[in-house]
């Protein structure tokens, strides 16, 4: 059944692209003659033909301007995916080094009281491992070769997260240019609102090789790899 | 005392365990695992995005992937993601991929060049492509073979394209997008250590005191490098200083100390600016490390007049009139320039003055030694006084202040005991002089010993995923072979021979055909037949409306592999559905010379299928016969390339041999085993090893059941084994799947953070061996050179010797050749915005990332668009000699241009800025400067 769907999708996925008899289209592509054709202009993004610009314009910008109190919440992307501004941010940006404007109404205490989203215990987490000068040699902490990680739960949202327009953005209204078939799958009821990232989830699943996922003195030989040296005719 | 996350999750003693370490372990982590996410599986994988080449943890359900986090354990990123990053979940659904090929074709089904594309089979497209491209040979030979190839490819899938074309069609005519992003680094690399590739790590921005960002807008083109830059600043504000050196107001600008806006190329001279504090002060102060000087540099230039990589006088296309007199204006100075008043104080020690005519002769690496007082005489001109009058970019800011900033700037490198690292990317890179102020800013960080030492280095930071890791490690341009070998150099032809069991005197020494030559080499009829693989070059490439219409109007084949229909899509002849990231096993390369791999983690939608897959299929098309007999001179080769179909017969090889059978398909390939039971391969689809559930009909017209073995590994393995031993070194192809990636030279299965620096890098140790020396510059490329002046090389002098050794580089200022005028009255620079992704393919078939940003706007100075009548939100075209386009004026956004300046990304089909920007390059790198033309912007 899986494969039916599969194939489906790229049917319909073609079927948007015809314009010239979309009624052929679920035939084999191997079958002979070219009574299914797709125009140049119809692929794409652009619409219009790429040889000239004057009826060329772009999708214009149109950012919602409900207000931060009473704009609508969008929905997570996906689990634990960044969520969306929904309100006007005229006036917040950009966020300067002592002018950030969204911690005031989005850090945990007042969040609630303001009906914002409140930044997620993410955000107060650390997790790159602290480097020092041992033997006048720079060390880090964490072994790379057995993936460590360092975790330091904080009261103050981490600096490297204090740029929130790195993954935080408004978006604008209007239509797509091409629809995206991507499902998300919550793990909660309110996954689409929340973030679920936190405690023990943040280090789950990162063997990924398993129980082997430890490198060996093995692994470093490289024993069975006949094409992985030069030989004698080295460089 | 460290602490694993094994040790963490499976140690009732991890609370205190932690204690003892001084980290606090969260409640929480006591806690169940998540039964729901039971039937979700994780894994690690690479961000498809830029260089950084941050780490992310995949999750898939049902055969789709269901989500995207921060990797914790990724070395890069450490549990954080930008905006694009995340959205890596969605970038393979929108729902027009392309699922099938599609051709070209007329009424009865034949290809027909004006025709509609209709779907066709694999076979089909095979067909045609092997047609096509036995036409191209006949008529040019192997130079009439292009392929535009990418900094985006796999490590395995640019390996392939390689070995096909260089060992297979002999053709040297691939060349990356990465030409666009990287070459001029490449080429700086060179000149100055021998060697490519950056000596620091991203641990330098923990490290240091400074940082300065060249022309580069870090916090939106590298988020998760810039996330870390803030930590460092906010952590201790006082200490750490950022300044951004930068020719519009942008997000880099928002966290800096001292912002210095500068006027287009002018960079050249505020790092001469900084070197000759550092030199003229010298004296009096002792700011030069003269002991490290001594033991590791020499200076050198190299000539002046060498045009700026635009087409020259003779060229056939110039010839036919295919370029208008308004162009004609601009590449006239290719061949010559009249010395400006603007440039004559910097020309003036190399010989020049203003008002001189400058004949310009083709772009030339070559080089000699000079002294250090030639170097001192060349640093001069540029006083505080000339310096701040050319570079100051903002016409409404205070020459004093401005003059202040200067001098603050060259202050803080020169600081005892801070630490400095500078930054740039495409501001440097895309530059008629990228190569030269490559160089300078390498010079500065010598002078002071401030270079390969933790904290402190000139770091080139590299644009694309995998520009270091394929592009340039691999070696997928015209003139290169793996790890640093050249195809100019037989002994490297014969290693590459030899390894790819190959007859000698197969691979075609003459390397030329770089990304923007092959464009033209279309337009002029040479090649007549073009494969684009993993970019977008008639999006991205300036001048954009010649290319479009040599491909579509001239007889040739051109052939498009992408996972959606681009602009390259549509001009096409031919469209072939690719595997998207996820859907394939890889590897990218990063700035800081991580090496990561990646397993496959879904099966790819309709017929797509990966260009590893496509590559080796066209191979079984094409046997001894057909590509290794003799060859005329043909294009920039002018002897023949001997048959060697002799030899190869003497190898065991016959007429019929395939080149599938000789390259992919030998059997040391075949010793790569699919294997269940192998942790690395266990429970993961290879659609190219076993084939899949789809049974996508191949380019026999049978169900393709999948190679047999372990491709993947094999061609990493092979493609590895010329990296190993000459400090290029990656680690077995097992090791990469259990690290988040590894910084090469991996030695003794240990990682190298700072290259050069005997006290981290074996090959520097090896190389200082004997001495008390700090560092040992190992590189050989340019290693050996003759003595001069500023003003030329003396041919007389003897060879001489400069192994282990880097040089500082006499480069003076000169201006680009188009600037603003009368009639093109403002500056006009392109790139990239945060959300998107290079020409948008794929973010802007993102719903958020779309909704983000929908458009392509014209940022500009509210005075210039009041000025010109212009309204916020109201269109605008944007018009140079070459072309024009439409776009929405925004005065109020996230870049700030000053008066004079004007800046539109390049991500939007529908703001199709390459036709407007010019084809002019770096004349050593051939890397094209899109940040700099001259437009007029008027009302729409």
């Amino acid at each position: 059944m899986k494969t039916i769907s599969k194939i489906t999708i790229g049917l319909v996925a073609v079927a948007m692209l015809m314009v010239d008899c979309a009624a052929e289209v679920a035939k084999s592509p191997a079958s002979k003659g070219a009574s299914k054709t797709i125009t140049e202009e119809s692929l794409g993004l652009r619409k219009t033909d790429i040889y000239t610009e004057d009826s060329t314009i772009a999708d214009k910008t149109e950012y919602g301007t409900a207000q931060a109190t009473t704009s609508t919440k969008i929905k997570r992307a996906f689990q634990d995916a960044p969520p969306m501004i929904p309100h006007d941010t005229t006036g917040m940006l950009p966020i300067k080094t002592e002018d950030n404007r969204c911690i005031s109404c989005h850090m945990p205490e007042v969040a609630g009281s303001m009906g914002a989203t409140p930044i997620p215990v993410s955000h107060f987490t650390d997790f790159r491992p602290k480097g020092k000068i041992v033997d006048g040699k720079f060390e880090l902490p964490t072994d790379v070769m057995k993936n460590e990680v360092a975790i330091k739960q904080e009261d103050k949202l981490q600096n490297a997260r204090f740029n929130c327009s790195a993954c935080h953005t408004p978006q604008s209204k209007g239509n797509l240019v091409v629809e995206n078939t991507f499902e998300p799958v919550f793990t909660s009821k309110d996954g689409a609102n929340k973030s679920s990232w936190a405690g023990s989830k943040m280090t789950e699943a990162l063997d990924t090789v398993g129980d082997e996922s430890f490198v060996t003195q093995e692994d470093v030989a490289n024993k069975n790899s006949p094409a992985g040296t030069l030989g004698d005719s080295g460089h | 005392m460290s602490l694993s996350r094994r040790e963490f999750l499976k140690s009732s003693a991890a609370a205190s365990a932690a204690a003892a370490i001084g980290m606090s372990v969260p409640a929480e982590l006591e806690a169940a695992a998540n039964e729901a996410e039971g039937d979700w599986r994780w894994d690690k994988a690479a961000c498809r995005f830029c260089g950084t080449g941050c780490g992310i943890m995949m999750a898939t359900k049902g055969g789709k992937i269901v989500a995207v986090k921060g990797d914790p354990a990724a070395p890069v990123n450490r549990g954080l993601n930008c905006i694009k990053g995340y959205f890596n979940a969605k970038i393979m659904y929108g729902a027009d991929r392309l699922t099938q090929p599609l051709l070209r074709v007329g009424a009865d089904g034949k290809f027909d060049k004006k025709g509609k594309f209709a779907p066709i089979s694999w076979q089909r497209a095979f067909d045609e492509m092997e047609i096509n491209i036995k036409k191209a040979l006949k008529h040019g030979g192997p130079e009439s073979v292009g392929i535009f190839a990418s900094g985006q490819y796999t490590i395995m899938e640019g390996y392939a394209a390689q070995k096909m074309m260089k060992a297979g069609f002999r053709s040297n005519a691939i060349d990356p997008n990465a030409r666009h992003c990287m070459a001029s680094a490449v080429v700086g690399f060179y000149q100055t250590f021998g060697v490519d590739e950056p000596s620091g790590c991203y641990d330098d921005i923990e490290l240091t005191d400074t940082i300065v960002s060249w022309g580069s807008n870090m916090a939106e083109m590298h988020p998760i490098l810039w996330s870390r830059v803030t930590d460092r600043k906010l952590s201790d504000p006082d200490r750490v200083k950022v300044i951004s050196i930068q020719t519009y107001t942008h997000r880099t600008s928002d966290l800096a100390d001292i912002e210095i806006i500068f006027s287009p190329n002018t960079d050249v001279a505020l790092w001469n600016y900084i070197a000759r504090e550092i030199v003229m002060r010298d004296e009096a102060e002792g700011i030069i490390d003269w002991d490290f000087v001594k033991k590791h540099m020499i200076f050198a230039t190299g000539p002046v007049n060498i045009g700026y990589g635009m087409r020259r006088e003779g060229e056939k296309s110039l010839k036919d009139g295919k370029y208008s007199a308004k162009e004609m204006e601009i590449i006239s100075k290719e061949m010559k320039t009249i010395v400006s008043n603007k440039e004559g104080p910097a020309l003036e020690p190399y010989g020049y003055k203003a008002g001189d005519t400058m004949n310009h002769q083709p772009g030339t690496l070559g080089h000699w030694e000079i002294s250090f007082e030639d170097y001192k005489k060349s640093l001069e001109p540029y006083t505080l006084e000339y310096t701040a009058a050319i570079v100051k970019g903002d016409p409404d800011e205070n020459m004093e202040s401005f003059k202040e900033k200067l001098q603050a700037l060259a202050d803080l490198y020169i600081e005892k005991g801070r630490k400095v690292v500078s930054f740039w990317t495409m501001g440097m890179n895309q530059h008629t002089r990228g190569t030269w102020v490559n160089t300078l800013s390498y010079n500065v960080h010598f002078l002071l010993n401030k270079q390969a030492i933790p904290g402190s280095g000139a770091f080139s930071l590299t644009g694309q995923p995998s520009a270091c890791g394929t592009a340039r490690e691999v070696g997928t341009f015209c003139h290169r072979l793996p790890a640093d070998m050249m195809v100019a150099n037989p002994a490297h032809r014969k290693i590459a021979e030899h390894k790819w069991m190959v007859p000698e005197g197969t691979i075609n020494p003459i390397g030329v055909q770089h990304i923007m030559k092959i464009h033209r080499d279309i337009e002029d009829g040479l090649i007549k037949f073009a494969w684009v693989n993993v970019c977008n070059p008639y999006q991205d490439s300036a001048s954009a409306t010649h290319w479009i219409k040599a491909a579509r109007e001239m007889d040739n084949f051109i052939v498009t592999s992408d996972g959606y229909p681009g602009i390259s899509a549509k001009v096409s002849d031919l469209i072939l559905p690719s595997a998207m990231i996820y859907e394939k096993w890889g590897a990218y390369g990063n700035a800081e010379r991580r090496t990561q791999h990646w397993r496959q983690q879904v099966i790819p939608v309709g017929d797509a299928m990966s260009d590893t897959w496509q590559w080796v299929e066209l191979s079984k098309r094409f046997t001894v016969k057909d590509v290794w007999g003799e060859w005329a001179p043909s294009g920039p080769r002018k002897e023949k390339l001997p048959s060697v179909i002799e030899q190869a017969k003497a190898m065991g090889y016959n007429e019929e041999t395939t080149m599938f059978e000789i390259l992919f398909a030998n059997d040391i390939a075949k010793s790569y085993k699919l294997d269940q039971n192998d942790p690395i391969q266990k429970g993961y689809d290879n659609s190219e090893g076993y084939g899949d559930s789809r049974n996508v009909v191949g380019s026999d017209g049978k169900v393709f059941k999948g190679y047999g073995f372990f491709i993947q590994k094999y061609l990493f393995e092979e493609y590895a084994a010329f990296t190993r031993g000459h400090g290029h070194d990656l680690a077995p192809f097992d090791m990469y799947h259990k690290v988040r990636g590894l910084k090469w030279p991996v030695v003794d299965g240990k990682e190298t953070q700072w290259r050069f620096n005997v006290k981290y890098d074996p090959y520097a140790a090896k190389a200082a061996k004997g001495t008390d020396n700090s560092h040992a510059f190992y590189g050989t490329i340019a290693k050996a050179l003759k003595f001069g002046d500023l003003k030329g090389m003396d041919k007389a002098t003897e060879q001489k010797s400069l192994a282990n050794k880097a040089k500082i580089f006499a480069r003076p200022y000169m201006d680009p050749p188009e600037m603003p005028d009368a009639e093109y009255d403002i500056w006009l620079s392109t790139g990239r915005v945060l959300e998107h992704w290079h020409s948008g393919t794929m973010t802007m078939r993102v719903p958020e990332l779309y909704r983000a940003v929908p458009e392509a706007l014209c940022y500009m100075n509210p005075k210039d668009a009041e000025a010109k009548n212009l309204k916020q939100g109201g269109l605008c075209w944007v018009e140079s000699r070459r072309g024009r386009v439409k776009a929405r004026v925004e005065t109020r956004g996230r870049n700030r241009p000053p008066r004079g300046l004007v800046f539109v990304p390049w991500f939007d089909e529908k703001v199709f800025i390459n036709k407007v920007c010019l084809d002019a390059t770096c004349p050593m790198s051939k890397q094209t400067d899109f940040k700099k033309c001259a437009v007029k912007v008027y009302k729409a």
